[in-house]
């Protein structure tokens, strides 16, 4: 693969991840219903070898805030750390069973979630609803369908 | 070296998440990104478009008849309606004159918006509505549902503007009761889906359950005199300055189609 294919593929699961994440759904669904942009992006960061990781997630984050219309940076700051954390695991991720893979996708969330309610408090105190916590949880279990959906967009 | 890679990202993503809350600067980044996106929303919409469309154009005849009757017969009742209103506005312009008052009622104009079914951020109650700047939609100004204030907008793309809800925590509306003129600043409670609170009222004030309260207008950010919602609790703490009034909103949010963008009418 070529680099002008690894960044095409980035932008073509972008653009899924930023229409999923844009459908609406039942309050309680959009709650616990993964972080699209993590999940679509960790599978990017495994199965292709693309450059420039961080600068990568710094700009999806950006466009992520703006196209949600909250804190400029907020998604960019936990998108960036969850990568770092993926990228640390990334041989050992891609030998893994599908049953580890889900433990890393957890962690992955997991630290994303924290930075993004980290900052959410931060800023408009603690005003959170706590369905939200179920979210790791949530792409760790549909971990295998993103990744089965997205070989196929790969192919 | 992959740790100054991963630091310079971060660093500047602090540096945003400043900047963003504290300053405006990055206003003009955010709008003119956001109608690059918009496209999104388009795509996102594009299926609902599409069924409405298919409705209207498969809706039954007998059916469309019927709904023409029952709309028709409903403008007659608001026009009767209509009638009184305007005999009240009249008979308080004699009124404010005789007493040599400054007060005028407001005079708004309203255009209609469709709420389109595309999501936000997942902590914040906010909607997206098809009017944009291109139809005259602006930041900050008053969106009104049939039962009462729906919320404020936002963000503004040509084709799209984002409205906060009056339930999100971080969306605050200047308020008065509509018996005696007491007012107070609504917040919404993230906890509770259609709850807002009343911050600011002293303790020794005059408010019940069942009160209304209404938009105050001021600041001159919002037109007056809109629903905004129903007092259902009052808690008196003692060790509080204030009283903690819960409320709640006229107007259902979950069940928003069609919305007004309303603003003050220049003359």
């Amino acid at each position: 693969m070529t680099n002008t294919t690894h960044l095409f593929l980035l932008i073509k699961i972008s653009i899924i991840a930023f229409i999923i994440g844009a459908i609406s759904l039942p309050s309680f669904l959009e709650l616990i219903s993964p972080f699209w942009l993590l999940s679509f992006f960790i599978y990017w960061l495994i199965y292709s070898n693309g450059k420039s990781v961080f600068t990568s997630a710094f700009i999806l984050g950006i466009l992520l805030d703006v196209l949600q219309g909250g804190i400029l940076g907020q998604n960019a700051l936990a998108l960036v750390l969850s990568s770092a954390f993926i990228l640390n695991v990334k041989k050992s991720f891609f030998v893994s069973n599908i049953t580890t893979q889900q433990v890393y996708i957890f962690i992955s969330t997991l630290i994303y979630l924290i930075t993004f309610l980290l900052i959410h408090s931060l800023v408009n105190g603690l005003n959170i609803k706590w369905l939200i916590l179920l979210s790791p949880f949530t792409s760790a279990l549909l971990w295998p369908l993103i990744r089965l959906l997205l070989a196929k967009l790969k192919q | 070296m992959r740790l100054l890679k991963l630091l310079v990202p971060v660093f500047l993503s602090i540096i945003l998440i400043v900047f963003d809350t504290r300053f405006s600067y990055l206003d003009n980044f955010k709008k003119f990104t956001l109608t690059l996106l918009s496209p999104i929303y388009v795509i996102v919409d594009l299926p609902s478009q599409v069924i409405g469309w298919v409705n209207d154009k498969g809706a039954d005849n007998d059916k469309l008849i019927s709904e023409n009757d029952y709309l028709q017969g409903q403008l007659i009742e608001l026009k009767v309606r209509l009638q009184t209103y305007n005999n009240l506005a009249l008979e308080n312009q004699k009124i404010s004159k005789l007493l040599d008052s400054s007060y005028e009622i407001p005079n708004h104009d309203a255009k209609l918006a469709h709420v389109k079914s595309i999501s936000q951020s997942r902590l914040s109650k906010k909607i997206i509505i098809g009017k944009g700047s291109n139809d005259g939609a602006a930041l900050s100004q008053l969106i009104v549902g049939s039962d009462g204030a729906v919320g404020q907008i936002t963000q503004v793309t040509p084709m799209y503007s984002t409205v906060r809800l009056l339930t999100d925590p971080t969306q605050h509306m200047p308020v008065k009761n509509s018996r005696n003129g007491i007012r107070g600043i609504t917040k919404g409670v993230a906890s509770n889906a259609n709850g807002m609170i009343i911050e600011f009222v002293p303790l020794d004030s005059d408010v019940k359950v069942g009160d209304i309260f209404l938009t105050s207008g001021i600041g001159n950010l919002y037109p007056s005199g809109y629903l905004v919602g129903r007092v259902t609790s009052i808690n008196d703490t003692i060790d509080a300055s204030f009283l903690s009034i819960s409320l709640q909103p006229t107007q259902n949010m979950n069940k928003l189609e069609l919305v007004l963008i309303v603003k003050e009418k220049n003359d």
